[in-house]
């Protein structure tokens, strides 16, 4: 458990794989050890009538979860279960068909550096690969509220990625949720970080990815 | 009495004799009525006869119409003969018909004449007969007399229900022994039998037998324990031994004891075995690094080096022998040990059977993290933790290390306490503490000189290791050898006692000069280095110097050294100051001065020498 932090990291004229191995070696520079594989994949299933999908995603970090997220178009209602989620998906086969097509998912090296956990992702879609991009995941683990090791990890991604790390809070962070309390803002940034939280900043970046029209320059 | 009808003969007037009692009595026939005396002798007579002599009254009526009166045919006689034979049956079939009807005729059988017999075979016969039942009879008597005293068969079931799963299988009731529902998986399916014990003649030694009987199977019966025990090249250090009973309970001698005992040992036998099963089996499945090893009924596996736990199962059905043990194990019995032992088996069974609700299908026999872990979204490094479980056996090793290691350390502490007498060395060790954790603190001070100076650590005993906590945070991670602890607790001690020299020059206002825990000067010193101190006089005309080592034991050695008494000034030397030049270090020999331990002799020797400067 931890704060997860996921970055775009905008390509220069170099193709995935350089991208990738360039920021391994500044990684292990740093003095990081590689440790193992990781893998974020989302699956779209759509009701064959109405306008409801559900996200169903999963993160190698929690291996024994599926995480889905039911979107009918104004509100996102996730559910974490368990792995025979997957099972129950395909027999709601004729009402719930899953798009191969659109089948978007991130995986690469991953890194340990002290408290920190960094994943190199390159995301690809469809069944043949096509290359979207990287995504880099920072995840600080001795905390759990976003607010408080923000600026821990912007100094750690300005280290590692130079003049292309963000400098502003994560929109999905910022973004006002529905609270009981008219007057009160609630953000998520000052809420204790779930899981959840790193599949959904995942979804965002994939919607981003889907959207667009065709694949950067490789 | 035979006699032919036409003699009459006179009823006797005394009655025939039925039979004769015991005691002489005769008893009589009643005598007959007059109906039945008619019908016997009606039976009597002769009617085809009669017919023949003379033409029956009731015939004649029905022949008289129907046979002519004379003929002289030659074939006549036949001819009316047949003619009678003919009439004779049809009067048959006419009687027979009105007979059917039940109106006017009704056929009475015939009492056949008693045959003749003999009386007193008779009365022999009878008297026989009636001793064999009478004798049955009391039989059954005896029988219920005594069921009304001892206990019933049925009562004793219902209370063997009470305490014990029994069920009825086709004619038999079988019981079962096994823990299965307290969640074992053992295999050995532990049934026993319940019979009615028919033979309840009251014997010797143990009053009147129970009814009821329980049969055991053979690999239940005898007596069973578990023995641990920790032994250090074939001399043991502590044993446990369990059994689900008290230590005291005997065994029940022959068949006549109470079932309960009987079933009670059985359980154990049963308890025993599944628990040894289960240990044999992870010995043989957990990889130490020296390897367990499995021979028959015993599991061996080495604690520390030069240290070995031996588990075996000894069964026995010869009562003897096993009483012999009993006797024996007793010595350096560790009843914690065994009491851990039944808790983790307990624990066993509870896992085994608690599961958490809802249970479905599929994820029974999966701990509740488990399931719970994916709608929770356990991370990978949650979900690994997880995986790791201590097996019984890890378990008992464990305990097992841990009360070695505590003894070890006990007698460490207790022997350096006992062979060093200056700084006093107090253990204080923690009376509630887990099977695997336990820990003591050490006090050091000095009699007399409490409020100057103390030293207290605090040592936790693990299971391979020992952690020291200084007073002053420092944290040293000790190994299993005991020599480390004394090597530990030595150097603390010279800390003490240097330490409390200081605060005690403090107080008298001398002066320290300076101070060293690990003197680089000396003999060497084969485990860490001796202390000292050296200490200057208010006026600084004396210097004390001293040395404490602290191996093998503790050795104080002190030195002290005075400027020049007389000093003139000369013309090189003019100044006073330098009267303060230190001489040569004599040493003192400490043993021969006043004084109760070392800071009081230390005191003594500042206070002599304060005082001659004056």
């Amino acid at each position: 458990m931890g704060v997860t932090i996921l970055t775009p990291y905008p390509l220069q004229n170099k193709s995935g794989a350089e991208a990738i191995e360039e920021l391994s070696k500044r990684l292990l520079a740093l003095g990081a050890t590689q440790a193992g594989q990781f893998l974020v994949d989302g699956d779209i299933f759509e009701h064959s009538f109405k306008k409801i999908k559900i996200h169903v995603m999963h993160n190698s970090e929690y291996p024994a979860s599926v995480f889905s997220i039911l979107d009918n178009g104004q509100k996102q209602i996730p559910l974490i279960t368990d792995l025979i989620f997957d099972l129950l998906m395909l027999k709601v086969n004729p009402i719930y068909s899953s798009k191969k097509m659109i089948k978007i998912e991130s995986k690469g090296p991953r890194f340990e550096l002290g408290d920190f956990l960094v994943k190199l992702g390159s995301v690809t879609m469809s069944q043949n690969q096509n290359f979207k991009g990287i995504l880099i995941e920072v995840d600080y683990r001795p905390c759990l509220v976003p607010a408080f090791c923000w600026d821990l990890i912007k100094e750690f991604l300005q280290g590692l990625l130079g003049q292309q790390a963000p400098t502003a809070i994560p929109g999905y962070f910022t973004n006002t949720l529905p609270s009981n309390n008219p007057n009160q803002h609630y953000h998520r940034f000052n809420d204790t970080y779930q899981p959840i939280d790193t599949v959904q900043q995942y979804l965002e970046h994939f919607n981003n990815y889907r959207k667009q029209s065709q694949a950067p320059t490789i | 009495m035979a006699q032919s009808v036409s003699v009459s003969v006179e009823a006797p007037i005394e009655n025939q004799i039925l039979s004769i009692d015991y005691d002489g009595t005769e008893v009589y026939q009643t005598p007959l009525t007059q109906s039945e005396y008619l019908t016997r002798n009606a039976a009597r007579i002769n009617f085809t006869k009669a017919a023949e002599t003379t033409e029956g009254d009731k015939k004649a009526d029905e022949e008289v119409s129907t046979v002519p009166q004379s003929s002289l045919a030659p074939f006549e006689n036949i001819l009316i003969k047949l003619r009678d034979a003919y009439t004779e049956v049809s009067v048959l079939h006419d009687v027979l018909a009105i007979s059917k009807e039940k109106h006017y005729l009704v056929l009475d059988p015939v009492p056949q004449e008693p045959a003749e017999t003999k009386q007193m075979a008779l009365v022999y016969a009878r008297k026989k007969a009636l001793g064999t039942a009478a004798s049955v009879l009391i039989a059954g008597a005896e029988r219920l007399k005594r069921c009304d005293n001892g206990p019933d068969f049925q009562i004793e079931l219902l209370r063997l229900r009470q305490n014990w799963r029994l069920k009825k299988v086709s004619d038999s009731i079988i019981g079962d022994l096994s823990f299965r529902t307290a969640g074992s998986k053992f295999f050995v399916p532990g049934n026993f039998e319940v019979v009615k014990n028919d033979d309840t003649t009251p014997s010797k030694s143990s009053g009147t037998p129970s009814p009821l009987q329980v049969i055991i199977p053979a690999e239940l019966q005898g007596i069973a324990y578990i023995k641990v025990v920790t032994q250090k090249d074939q001399e043991d250090l502590c044993s446990a031994s369990v059994n689900l009973l008290n230590e005291n309970a005997e065994y029940p001698k022959a068949k006549e004891t109470y079932w309960q005992k009987k079933l009670e040992f059985a359980q154990n036998v049963l308890f025993c075995k599944e628990l040894f099963n289960q240990l044999a089996r992870e010995a043989v499945q957990l990889q130490a690094a020296i390897p367990h090893v499995v021979i028959g009924n015993q599991i061996r596996a080495t604690l520390l080096p030069g240290i070995q736990l031996i588990i075996s199962l000894c069964h026995t059905t010869s009562y003897q022998v096993s009483e012999n043990e009993v006797k024996k194990k007793h010595d350096g019995h560790d009843h914690v040990l065994e009491h851990s032992l039944h808790q983790l088996l307990r624990e066993v069974h509870h896992k085994n059977i608690h599961h958490p609700l809802p249970h479905s299908g599929h994820a029974y026999g999966i701990a509740k993290k488990r399931l719970l872990a994916g709608p929770m979204a356990f991370d990978r490094h949650e979900l690994w933790e997880m995986t790791k479980s201590q097996t019984l056996l890890e378990q008992i090793i464990a305990q097992a290390q841990h009360i070695f290691m505590r003894k070890r350390t006990q007698y460490v502490l207790d022997t350096l306490a006992r062979d060093v007498k200056d700084p006093q060395i107090v253990s204080h060790w923690n009376a509630l503490n887990s099977p695997t954790m336990s820990w003591v603190k050490i006090k050091i001070n000095t009699q007399g000189y409490d409020t100057i100076c103390r030293t207290s650590l605090v040592i936790h005993v693990k299971e391979r290791s020992l952690k020291a906590i200084c007073r002053d945070g420092r944290v040293m991670h000790l190994s299993y050898e005991p020599q480390e602890l004394r090597d530990l607790i030595l150097t603390q001690i010279c800390h003490h006692q240097i330490a409390g020299l200081q605060s005690l020059a403090k107080c008298m206002a001398w002066q320290l000069l300076s101070n060293s825990t690990h003197l680089g000067i000396g003999a060497v010193e084969p485990l860490g280095n001796a202390h000292s101190c050296v200490i200057a006089s208010p006026n600084a005309d004396r210097t004390i110097a001293v040395q404490v080592r602290c191996d093998p034991q503790i050795v104080v050695k002190v030195y002290i050294s005075h400027s020049p008494k007389d000093f003139y000034p000369s013309g090189l030397v003019q100044g006073k100051f330098w009267e303060n030049l230190g001489g040569n270090f004599r040493e003192v020999r400490f043993d021969k001065m006043e004084g109760k331990n070392f800071l009081n002799k230390m005191e003594f020797l500042m206070a002599a020498c304060t005082k001659k400067n004056h």
